[in-house]
């Protein structure tokens, strides 16, 4: 099964921790003085409507509408887990329109190149912009799950959906024998 | 990579984190196993630490004493000894001619720490010879103390942080928790998940009104009434603890008087809410076997916050919520060490530890310590006199340290012609501010990170933090600063370090006695009233139902509710209240100036309206708009969302160019002088020419901007020779 990350709506209290701590763990490095509104593109979105505030990122689809979308291969199955080979990426945003979460976008990158010691221009790149679980962290695992103050958030692998499935089993079972009762 | 331990200085949660420092630089912040963060930190202590680093996003570091000889002169940078001198000669001078009540000095509730605010309030009374010392509870939560201290006889919240989630009921009042302390939002979502009930006041659908099982949205600005109602529906529903009642409190015949006309019914009329509610409410309430209270600004910045706190403690009393784990009163101090400025005496009517500037044998004791042949036992002004005071010639020279009052204070052009009509200014803080701008002198003090000290949490626990790196530039601790100001003006005044101020301040106060640095240690916290040197301090207050009153027992306190002050016109048709942004601080030149909480959330902020006053007036979610009341306009973005009720809209305190102080009223509680930050008649109107707006927005950002930086960079450059 693909490991995916769940927010709880009834933990969120809408503060965007997780937004600024996605986009610092995808920021090579750079720390928090690199970022800026313009160019702050976390792959995890708190949203806030009348009645809900909660964070929306990828769900790892088992069958997933944007790696059947991709003309190019560019999104495989990794690491039980959805990941983009950027160098493969066209930018034909084939997998926004099929994802039906809106947490797939692409974005574009500047592109350069290392030749004879100079750094070349070479445009911009395109990139498939979604959440990676921070694959590059380790066993430090999403780093947006790592910060959540109010653990609204949590890593749901194999074992945790098991875990969650006996527990509303055992809460239906309760149902149906006060039911009976 | 080194680590330091460190409180996070952004509110009065009190989580402890690590700094962590590489080549002599604060590069990340990680959360220690701290009594009230338990590992958790929000945005702010997570990434709120690069203002350390002087990134100028917002406001530069201030690296040397700066002085201007004549208020159209730029500033100069001048050597310490130059500026020591010359604030003393002026403040003497000042003292000389008008009296020790034309000077006025702040302590400060925000990274300096309590050793420092000690130090200001000493200068106050035992140099300058004043009680005119406050700080900015008076803004905040001066009216939960003075209410609670007459009603059980102690300011601060009576359990504490980590009670919250083994609580059984939280009502929560005109507090939004989620925003002002997200690490303590925590401790609310655990409780309900233990089988709490939560019971939320407030007009707007904050998120713990989303997570409430009753949420009462009253109409702005009828909380006594509904507070009143309350006690009511305790009392005529027999819901209340007659045997608590009888043998802990005093005052319920008068206090039942009272409240008899506030039933259901008639506060519905004024709150909106259905009487019924009102009714579910407190049978919830009262059904708990243990049930806190908490409230925030909500309850305090009203010309009636006090009566509405004395009307919450009463409904504890009344149900014997107090004296004991998991219950309570609950004013929740909304900035870092809001609370150690009150302990410290940084208030016009206290001395250290509570103790009355009108005993007389409190003032001896102080006096003899200090070395002088007597102290001051009037009461001095309130941070909310200024202006007044100012204008009408009573006070003549300021002495601000850590705050920014031309962005925090109500009614700005008011505060802005106070500072005008002063003849000497002396601004002590890390960052150029706004209220800088108004100085004769700038003094430049190391920020949190760069000293050490013990704040206060907002549930009296006493917190080490440490230093983490060395201060760049020309700059010194803040109590070094007034200790040589001290020293100047004739009274000799030195301390080696911090622990010394302490243990001298420990020593005259015996409710702080027992809580020595070595008990803090690490994640030691030490929560006061803290007597002996064997104690571990107090987790609750009033063990055993004894009040801190003369005769032990709580009073019951009610009283009629009077509507707010400022007036709905059609001209001002909607309420403005101002409220807080999550991942930004107090003024802002603390957060404004790290990368991650400004790329959150800029210039020119928001306005919040209702979707249905927003259709009328014909504005659209995200375009910039005016705001104007009797006082002022300024331009903000509107935010159109079904979170904010019809009638109301609100702002955001913490900006400079979209700065809703220019709108609010100077009206305060007449015993607490706090000012109705929560109600100014307003106008909202859309702009047409959008382009024009933003661009607008840019420039007078870019000017505000310049300014502040061009004022520390001319100074630097014009006398480099001791920099």
């Amino acid at each position: 099964m693909n490991r995916f990350v769940t927010a709880n709506p009834s933990k969120c209290i809408g503060c965007r921790t997780c937004e600024i701590a996605c986009a610092l763990a995808h920021s090579e490095g750079a720390g928090v003085e690199g970022l800026a509104p313009e160019s702050f593109k976390p792959r995890i979105r708190m949203v806030k409507t009348a009645d809900v505030s909660t964070a929306v990122m990828c769900h790892h689809c088992e069958d997933a509408p944007c790696v059947n979308a991709c003309p190019n291969n560019a999104i495989v199955y990794r690491q039980h887990s959805v990941q983009v080979e950027q160098e493969r990426c066209l930018g034909c945003k084939n997998c926004v329109l099929a994802c039906p979460f809106g947490v797939m976008d692409v974005v574009t990158v500047p592109a350069v190149r290392q030749f004879a010691g100079l750094t070349l221009s070479l445009g911009v790149k395109a990139q498939a912009h979604k959440c990676d679980l921070c694959i590059e962290r380790g066993d430090a695992g999403p780093a947006c799950v790592s910060v959540c103050p109010t653990s609204a958030l949590t890593l749901m692998d194999r074992e945790a959906m098991d875990e969650t499935l006996r527990r509303r089993r055992e809460r239906a079972a309760l149902e149906a024998a006060e039911v009976a009762a | 990579m080194e680590k330091h331990m460190a409180v996070c200085p952004y509110c009065g949660t009190g989580c402890k984190l690590n700094l962590l420092v590489e080549g002599g630089k604060v590069v990340g912040a990680e959360p220690l196993n701290g009594v009230t963060n338990e590992g958790e930190l929000c945005l702010k202590g997570y990434f709120g630490y690069d203002f350390i680093n002087d990134t100028k996003l917002l406001t530069p570091r201030l690296r040397n004493p700066m002085l201007r000889r004549s208020r159209d002169a730029a500033f100069e940078a001048v050597s310490w000894d130059e500026a020591i001198q010359y604030a003393a000669k002026r403040l003497g001078e000042i003292k000389a001619k008008y009296g020790p009540d034309s000077i006025m000095t702040t302590g400060s509730s925000r990274g300096t720490g309590n050793e420092t605010n000690y130090v200001m309030q000493k200068f106050t009374r035992a140099v300058l010879g004043t009680n005119n010392v406050d700080n900015c509870a008076r803004v905040c939560h001066g009216p939960s103390v003075a209410g609670l201290q007459v009603t059980l006889g102690n300011g601060a919240m009576s359990n504490s942080i980590p009670e919250i989630e083994h609580t059984k009921c939280v009502l929560v009042f005109g507090y939004n928790v989620a925003d002002s302390h997200p690490v303590i939002a925590k401790r609310i979502i655990k409780a309900k998940e233990r089988g709490a009930k939560i019971i939320v006041c407030d007009p707007r659908k904050i998120e713990t009104a989303r997570l409430a099982d009753l949420w009462l949205p009253l109409n702005n600005g009828s909380n006594m009434a509904l507070v009143n109602a309350f006690a009511n529906v305790l009392i005529n529903e027999g819901l209340y603890n007659k045997e608590y009642v009888a043998n802990y409190t005093e005052g319920f015949d008068e206090y039942k008087k009272i409240v008899d006309k506030y039933t259901p019914e008639y506060a519905e009329a004024i709150t909106g809410l259905p009487a019924d509610d009102i009714r579910e409410a407190m049978r919830i309430y009262a059904a708990a076997p243990s049930a806190t209270i908490l409230w925030g600004m909500g309850v305090t910045q009203w010309g009636q916050g006090v009566d509405v706190v004395k009307g919450l403690s009463g409904l504890a009393l009344l149900t014997g919520n107090l004296g004991r784990p998991n219950v309570g009163v609950g004013p929740v101090r909304g900035q870092n060490n809001v609370q150690g400025s009150c302990d410290m005496g940084v208030l016009p009517t206290e001395f250290p530890g509570y103790q009355k500037v009108t005993d007389p044998e409190i003032r001896a004791k102080f006096a003899k310590a200090w070395g002088v042949d007597s102290l001051p036992g009037e009461i001095g002004y309130r941070l909310t006199d200024v202006p007044h005071l100012a204008e009408t010639g009573k006070l003549k020279a300021m002495y601000v340290m850590g705050e920014d009052p031309a962005q925090t204070e109500p009614d700005l052009t008011q505060v802005r012609k106070g500072f005008e009509a002063m003849e000497f200014v002396i601004v002590q803080d890390i960052f150029m501010t706004k209220t800088a701008m108004f100085a004769d002198l700038i003094l430049p003090a190391t920020s949190w990170g760069e000293h050490e000290g013990v704040f206060s949490a907002a549930d009296r626990s006493f917190q080490r933090f440490t230093k983490a790196v060395d201060a760049k530039g020309d700059v010194k601790h803040d109590w070094e600063i007034i200790s040589l100001l001290a020293t100047a003006m004739g009274y000799p005044m030195h301390y080696n370090n911090t622990k010394e101020i302490w243990d001298e301040l420990r020593g005259l106060c015996p409710i702080f006695y027992g809580a020595t640095y070595e008990k803090m240690e690490g994640l030691g916290a030490v929560p006061w009233p803290c007597r002996d040197l064997d104690s571990a301090g107090s987790k609750y207050l009033y063990e055993g139902n004894v009040f801190q009153r003369p005769g032990g027992k709580g009073l019951l306190f009610a009283t009629e509710w009077r509507p707010p002050q400022d007036q709905l016109t059609e001209e001002f048709p909607l309420i403005l209240c101002t409220v807080r942004e999550v991942g930004h601080y107090s003024c802002r030149s603390m957060t404004g100036n790290c990368a991650a909480l400004q790329t959150l959330a800029d210039e020119p902020g928001y306005v919040t309206i209702n979707p249905k006053d927003a259709k009328a007036l014909g504005i659209r979610d995200q375009e910039l708009v005016w705001v104007s009341s009797r006082r002022g306009k300024v331009i903000t973005r509107a935010s159109v969302t079904d979170r904010t009720n019809k009638g109301a809209v609100y702002m955001t305190y913490q900006w400079w160019i979209g700065a809703c102080n220019e709108l609010t009223i100077h009206a305060v509680d007449p015993i607490a002088k706090t000012p109705e930050y929560k109600y100014a008649a307003v106008r909202v109107e859309p702009i047409a020419d959008q382009v024009w707006a933003e661009n607008y927005v840019q420039q007078e950002y870019a000017k505000l901007k310049g300014g502040l930086s061009n004022a520390v960079t001319r100074a630097a450059k014009k006398a480099p020779a001791f920099a």
